[in-house]
């Protein structure tokens, strides 16, 4: 398959602080990758690394064999790097419907094919029935769905997921399992998560990226990586 | 549940079609005074729209208003000057928007790109009145300073119709009557489009509308140099009106005072703020005429206690009740019945 991101050495240092160190990281067209790690492991600014909004002190970032590294968080975005952010963020003031529209005006001048692909969204996202409540009234796990939504709205064809089950129920976790699968099988979007959530993780199927103080420390399936030996020290006093 | 994106009372453009109407036939009744000094608080409505725009879309506060104003002013009093014939005015309020639009695009491009935001921006735009009036002052060989300029009163040129003066008051007000409303309809529709909801995207989450991909500063810079182009149109248009222009209309207490419109008037609806500056302007001209030392106090009074009971000014209890009364028929029906499921918002 075909490599849509790739980063080569990316290191972040804040100030004595080595956030990120030497990371080489690969994800192909369509692929879903669960990065996991201790708090402090450096996951949400490896992130920020991505979407743009840290710039790397070291190291370089391909995406779609293009060099982004020195490109802004508007223009990314415009190139279809989508980022949902650890708290949601959505405009709270705004109905369920106008969030997505801010969202596929950019994409879409037309506004009957907009309004289509408004309806597409808010049901993929299972929000269509509350296309007119204001965001602020929607429980935390729809805010997070209500997120996605926006990525998908604009076209995103990265997806950048910061704990996009936090606040979820069981039920919730599993519907935002399926969601994902389905996005990235069925419209062949990629998908990069930073989750907590073993089970979610270990239902996903997905291969795993291990962090651990900046560094990754491993890659491989769920089983792998569950069963190894150092992971399971780095997440001590951990259930894994 | 209505859209948040209209943020405006419901029916607001059939209020102003109403009041322009009425405005009309206002010559017909009464005559005088009244009719000589309404358009110029027509454009000072004009003007609180200019930042009605900003305050209410994009979530700024300009203290630069008067100073688009201003330029717009002295653009039309100096083309006025030139002795141009009938055709000077029209070319006056080019340059009075051409003036107010490029002083606020250059100031806008800077500030935004810059990330200069709330506070920071507040006393930068102030800076930029205060240095608009001294440059009024001191540039003394152009502008006439403290001596201010002295502007005719425009003509309309027909071509080989020739040309209607708009010397006499009645004229005039039903000149500034047409401009006013398509000012005002043409901001609405503008508030309205996908620019208009832009806006309110990064009035209500900056970063979120960045991450989605949009040029904040850019769009910023553009309703910004909007708004100066709207001030600057306001403020031609008032020179050749009123017959002069001085310094003090780019001043710190014009620029206060345009504020103060629009935060009583209400900064989430265009009619709010036209109404605003309007009303008020008019109030302060009649104040200061029968109390000359506490006028401004008067106003503070008046300001302080709209702003207590309601935040978003006149327009916002408007709003504010229109939506209770909905929402109370809404339970009313519901009670009578039971279930009905709303398909669309």
């Amino acid at each position: 398959m075909a490599e849509l991101l790739t980063t080569q050495g990316l290191t972040k240092r804040f100030r004595g602080l080595v956030a990120n160190e030497n990371i080489d990281f690969r994800i192909d067209v369509g692929a879903v990758r669960c990065v996991i790690g201790p708090n402090g492991a450096g996951k949400t600014t490896f992130l920020s690394m991505l979407s743009g909004h840290q710039a790397p002190s070291a190291g370089c970032i391909t995406y779609d064999g293009r060099d982004i590294t020195n490109l802004s968080v508007v223009e990314r975005a415009r190139i279809g790097i989508g980022r949902k952010f650890q708290t949601p963020t959505v405009f709270d003031n705004l109905t369920v419907y106008e969030n997505i529209e801010l969202s596929v005006l950019r994409v879409e001048p037309d506004s009957g094919a907009r309004e289509r692909k408004i309806d597409m969204v808010l049901n993929a996202v299972r929000l269509a029935d509350l296309r007119s409540v204001p965001a602020r009234e929607l429980s935390h796990g729809q805010r997070q769905w209500l997120e996605v939504g926006l990525l998908l709205g604009n076209e995103s064809r990265l997806l950048l997921l910061d704990e996009p089950t936090a606040g979820m129920t069981n039920e919730e976790t599993a519907a935002t399992g399926r969601l994902i699968r389905s996005l990235a099988d069925e419209h062949g979007l990629t998908i990069i998560i930073i989750e907590h959530d073993i089970h979610f993780i270990r239902d996903l199927r997905s291969p795993v990226t291990v962090l651990h103080l900046g560094k990754i420390l491993m890659e491989g399936s769920f089983e792998d990586v569950a069963s190894d030996s150092t992971v399971r020290s780095v997440y001590l006093g951990t259930d894994i | 549940m209505r859209a948040k994106f209209a943020n405006t009372l419901h029916g607001e453009r059939a209020v102003a079609l109403v009041v322009f109407a009425l405005l009309a036939f206002l010559p017909g009744v009464i005559g005088g005074y009244p009719i000589y000094i309404l358009p110029q608080y027509l454009l000072f409505g004009a003007l609180a729209m200019s930042l009605g725009l900003l305050w209410g879309w994009v979530g700024i506060v300009s203290f630069g208003q008067a100073a688009f104003f201003a330029i717009g002013a002295y653009g039309m009093g100096l083309v006025m000057q030139a002795g141009l014939g009938g055709w000077g005015g029209y070319l006056g309020i080019v340059c009075g928007v051409l003036a107010g639009a490029s002083l606020a695009a250059i100031a806008g491009y800077f500030l935004f790109t810059a990330g200069v935001k709330s506070t920071y921006f507040v006393l930068v735009t102030l800076a930029l009145s205060i240095i608009v009036e001294q440059l009024a002052v001191s540039q003394s060989g152009i502008t006439g300073g403290y001596n201010g300029l002295f502007v005719d009163r425009m003509a309309l040129a027909l071509g080989p119709l020739g040309n209607i003066p708009l010397t006499g008051d009645v004229a005039s007000y039903y000149a500034v009557l047409v401009v006013v409303p398509i000012l005002y309809f043409g901001l609405k529709a503008l508030t309205q489009s996908s620019f208009g909801k832009i806006l309110v995207g990064i009035r209500e989450n900056e970063d979120r509308m960045t991450a989605l991909g949009y040029n904040v500063s850019l769009y910023k810079s553009a309703a910004f140099m909007l708004s100066g182009a709207l001030a600057g149109i306001a403020g031609a248009l008032y020179a050749t009106h009123a017959g002069f222009v001085s310094p003090s209309l780019a001043g710190v207490t014009f620029s206060t005072e345009v504020v103060v419109w629009v935060a009583i008037g209400g900064r989430l609806s265009l009619l709010g703020a036209l109404a605003g500056g309007v009303i008020v302007s008019a109030l302060s001209n009649y104040l200061s005429s029968i109390s000359p030392q506490y006028w401004q106090l008067a106003l503070g009074f008046i300001f302080i206690l709209v702003i207590m009971f309601s935040r978003d000014g006149i327009a916002g209890a408007f709003a504010a009740m229109a939506n209770g009364i909905s929402r109370w028929s809404r339970k009313e029906r519901q009670l009578s019945e039971p279930y009905r499921k709303d398909s669309r918002g």
